[in-house]
């Protein structure tokens, strides 16, 4: 390649790099970092190294806490994969027409804050909102236990946020997905559960894995879900990490917490990374 | 051979489920009462509140100068970068769409706390500036990969008929290439603009004493009740996200398909 | 002879494939002239290099004396029509015409001229304000062609232009560009691998194979005096006799020795001699076809064959008749009111005859395409 052409690519690549490279690879590498700091009395961060805030995560019993990040957000990815592969298939199985109308039907909750529709769920899990109301009318629960503030209404809120993200991908995938092949395999005797399972889904992988990944990951670092509509019994990692960030001020410790999330979500993110490198240039006119 | 209702069944439950909180809230926006369990009549008590509290207005100016602000800037880098993934195949370019594809994937919180961190190291002080700068960031990806999934589908015999009736290559970026993927540059504006108003984690993390956006206001208003002003913000919100993202999916429409 | 545009040993390879390999070809001034050849033969290329898209990587390029290989496409007095069009989406037709002037800074009075002027010529006055999307693939099609030719450029190349459309407008089209080469007198470059449209609009035609050229000349010429088997079969129907010199006739006449067939004689126009070997194409269309003895003439061949295939076309019909081993493709013309006669039917014995003359002898055999005794080539 001439030496011009690379100045040029140098130029058009260099704003976006430099930025990204300063505010988005060097912060990101600072929470490893500043996990070796100690934190100084007025919040901030000391100078010299120090082993002692990695010795005190290890000994803070957050075992506990990891393990409940991880179920909840096992949970969540299964239950919104479960949804999301019918509702995908159905939509990528409708007309046009209908197809534009439920796709802006799924992306726009997608879009909306999703701090609103956190709160959204509060006001309906409020003891005095209406789910309450008619479910203790039904005799399906009584009046005393709540249906907010636990494992469960995380999950469901988690579940309720996280739905698109999977919709999406699978969408995405069935749409490309060629379904005369399905067909052929009817043609040739396989029942439809069948089909469905070693047909449709393999054929699909790519967009099951891009879901996973794309529920799972956000779900490890939930902080705001958590915070609204779990309690004290349902606090996962990210509360965490925000608490000794703005209640005991410790930013170290805090780090550290995020380094061991970063690394536990840097594992499926990469996987994701090499199947989407490998995807073919694009043409560029080849004669 | 009958097909299965699964499906069908399945994307409408899923689409009640997504409706339904966001309608109540909207509903609720508009009872006269207090209280979300019992509807006592219709009423804009609650917008008319809204309206005049101080610290609404002052989150709603910080959020729409961040807002502009970091959409112009992501949107000059995003659009520089897609060109620069599309047209360049080196080594660079693939360490360079990790850099930009990353940020889609990384939870708020670590992004939040890795510029929090970032700031803090090196002295600056947390306010609009901070937020502007992180909203800046990861917006770009976005603006970046819409702009670039623009071009990928573009035809560029266009740009040589261009060249073959007599203009440079700037005349036909200027004239040509640009006027085309304007509806693609529009739709990453839009995507930016509404990521940037939305955003509550990233700004939590990064912001400082009167630097509150409209998310972090609700997000207090939430904690220290007042339920009632922040259904009516929330339907507002709701509202104009609803009209932004409307127009993205528009202009992502290929018009001359 | 005077050059116009000139390759001159013009190269270029993409890897280890010679996509062009030294191919040196002059065009007249006004000509219209094609480049015909399956995919792959390296014919859009060359167009390319023309325009100015592609470097060739050896050779050179000459417009009307002048060297204009290293000049960027926007300097050359050269314009393109694209297959797909390639109009601007976001301007009207008018906009689209007028883009070349604009660009070059003509005076907005000349403009408007020339841009009605262009629209009268390709009959779309009344589209001139609607925008690509708008209009029809033949009215793209007319647009493109005014777009390059208000710039009066001194080729004007077309890239498979009639590809997109379907038979009837193709027909259409057909004559639409011989009428505009007419009116407007500039040299057309026209990239194909259609013969038809080669053969009826062309002045002259290279037939390209895998890089260079494998016969350059009229279309009459290249239809009736091919070089290779390659250009005899890619061209049209034919059939293939490869034999023996067994004795020459003076020096005009050859007696052959065709594996399966008696005897044949065809017309000595390369010289050849007793144990040389001949290579013969015989168009189907050369031949009578008749269930009736053929008369003793001189230099006629007659063989009598067994009627396998009939493909009636209302004007003419195709007969594949076997001779002995032999497969032959015969075309017969019905200038006679055909329900008069006792029509040709499956599995008549028939006699097929051919003139010495009208047999045409081949340089070389091209490897891949058949060339073997009786195969027809199609």
């Amino acid at each position: 390649m001439s030496a011009s052409r690379h100045r040029a690519e140098w130029w058009i690549t260099g704003p976006s790099f430099i930025w990204l490279l300063v505010l988005f690879v060097v912060p990101t590498l600072m929470i490893f970092v500043i996990t070796f700091r100690p934190s100084d009395p007025w919040g901030g961060i000391g100078d010299g190294w120090t082993l002692e805030t990695l010795r005190r995560i290890f000994s803070g019993h957050y075992g506990a806490i990891i393990w409940r990040t991880f179920w909840i957000s096992a949970v969540a990815t299964a239950l919104c994969m479960a949804l999301a592969l019918p509702s995908g298939y159905f939509i990528a199985r409708a007309s046009l027409r209908w197809r534009s109308t439920l796709l802006l039907l799924v992306i726009i909750p997608f879009w909306t804050s999703f701090l609103i529709r956190i709160f959204a769920w509060k006001v309906l899990l409020h003891p005095d909102g209406y789910v309450k109301q008619a479910l203790v009318f039904l005799r399906l629960m009584d009046a005393d236990t709540s249906l907010l503030y636990r494992s469960e209404s995380v999950l469901l809120v988690l579940v309720y946020t996280l739905l698109p993200f999977a919709i999406l991908p699978i969408y995405a995938a069935a749409e490309k997905f060629d379904f005369s092949l399905m067909e052929a395999a009817r043609d040739l005797g396989a029942g439809k559960i069948r089909a469905w399972l070693r047909v449709f889904l393999p054929g699909i992988q790519r967009g099951l894995v891009t879901a996973v990944v794309m529920v799972f990951i956000p779900a490890l670092g939930s902080y705001v879900i958590p915070d609204i509509v779990g309690g004290p019994t349902s606090e996962m990692i990210g509360n965490k990490i925000a608490q000794r960030t703005f209640v005991d001020r410790n930013l170290p410790h805090a780090s550290g917490l995020a380094a061991g999330l970063t690394l536990a979500v840097l594992a499926p993110m990469l996987m994701v990374l090499y199947m989407q490198a490998r995807r073919p240039a694009s043409k560029q006119g080849a004669r | 051979m009958k097909r299965s209702n699964i499906p069908l069944y399945t994307t409408v439950a899923v689409l009640v489920f997504f409706y339904l909180p966001i309608a109540v809230l909207i509903l609720h926006s508009f009872n006269a009462s207090r209280f979300s369990g019992a509807w006592e009549g219709f009423s804009l008590r609650w917008y008319i509140r809204l309206f005049q509290e101080p610290d609404i207005w002052h989150a709603f100016r910080n959020t729409m100068v961040v807002a502009l602000i970091a959409t112009t800037a992501s949107v000059t880098l995003g659009v520089a970068a897609a060109f620069a993934l599309h047209r360049y195949h080196t080594r660079l370019q693939r360490i360079h769409y990790i850099m930009i594809y990353t940020p889609l994937v990384v939870p708020d919180i670590l992004m939040g706390m890795s510029l929090l961190l970032f700031f803090v190291a090196i002295g600056a002080k947390l306010g609009l500036g901070t937020i502007v700068l992180a909203h800046t960031s990861f917006c770009v990806s976005y603006v970046a990969m819409v702009v670039l999934a623009r071009l990928q589908d573009f035809d560029f015999s266009v740009m040589e008929a261009a060249q073959d009736l007599g203009a440079g290559w700037w005349t036909a970026t200027v004239k040509i290439l640009l006027p085309m993927l304007a509806p693609g540059i529009a739709a990453g504006a839009l995507l930016a603009f509404t990521l940037s108003i939305d955003d509550f984690v990233i700004t939590f993390f990064v912001t400082g004493p009167g630097a509150t956006t409209l998310p972090i206001q609700i997000y207090s208003m939430i904690k220290h009740g007042s339920p009632p002003l922040i259904n009516a913000l929330s339907t507002i919100l709701i509202m104009v996200t609803f009209v932004l993202v409307w127009s993205v999916q528009k202009l992502m429409e290929d018009k001359h398909a | 002879m005077e050059s116009f545009l000139e390759f001159r040993d013009v190269t270029k390879s993409y890897g280890r494939i010679h996509a062009v390999d030294q191919v040196s070809l002059t065009v007249k001034r006004g000509e219209f002239f094609s480049l015909l050849g399956p995919s792959g033969c390296g014919k859009t290329t060359l167009l390319r290099m023309l325009a100015g898209f592609e470097q060739p990587d050896q050779g050179r390029i000459f417009l009307d004396g002048e060297d204009i290989t290293d000049l960027p496409p926007n300097r050359r007095k050269v314009n393109t029509i694209f297959q797909n069009y390639a109009l601007f989406p976001h301007m009207t037709v008018r906009e689209n015409i007028a883009f070349g002037p604009r660009v070059a800074k003509r005076p907005s009075g000349e403009i408007h001229e020339e841009v009605e002027r262009m629209l009268a010529l390709i009959m779309l006055e009344e589209h001139a304000e609607k925008y690509p999307h708008q209009v029809s693939g033949g009215q793209k099609q007319r647009v493109a062609i005014a777009r390059a030719l208000i710039n009066k450029p001194r080729v004007l190349l077309l890239d498979e232009p009639l590809a997109a459309l379907d038979l009837k407008l193709r027909q259409h089209m057909l004559v639409e560009l011989e009428r505009i080469h007419d009116q407007v007198g500039i040299t057309f470059l026209y990239v194909t691998h259609d013969q038809g449209e080669a053969m009826s609009l062309s002045d002259r035609i290279a037939v390209m194979k895998q890089g260079h050229v494998e016969q350059l000349g009229r279309p009459a010429e290249i239809y009736e005096a091919p070089v290779s088997s390659f250009v005899a079969s890619f061209i049209g129907d034919t059939n293939f006799f490869d034999g023996e010199v067994l004795d020459t006739a003076g020096t005009d006449y050859l007696r052959l020795r065709v594996e399966g067939l008696p005897e044949v004689w065809c017309y000595n126009d390369k010289k050849k001699n007793i144990g040389d070997l001949v290579h013969l194409s015989v168009r189907p269309e050369k031949f009578r076809i008749s269930k009736d003895v053929p008369s003793d003439e001189p230099n006629l061949n007659s063989v009598q064959a067994r009627v396998e295939d009939i493909i009636y076309l209302g004007s003419l019909t195709r007969f594949r008749v076997r001779a002995g081993d032999v497969l032959i493709a015969v075309t017969q013309q019905h200038s006679r009111f055909l329900l008069d006669q006792e029509p040709i039917q499956w599995e008549d014995d028939v006699w097929i005859s051919w003139h010495a003359d009208d047999s045409y002898m081949l340089d070389r055999v091209t490897p891949e395409s058949p060339g073997t005794n009786g195969d027809v080539g199609s």
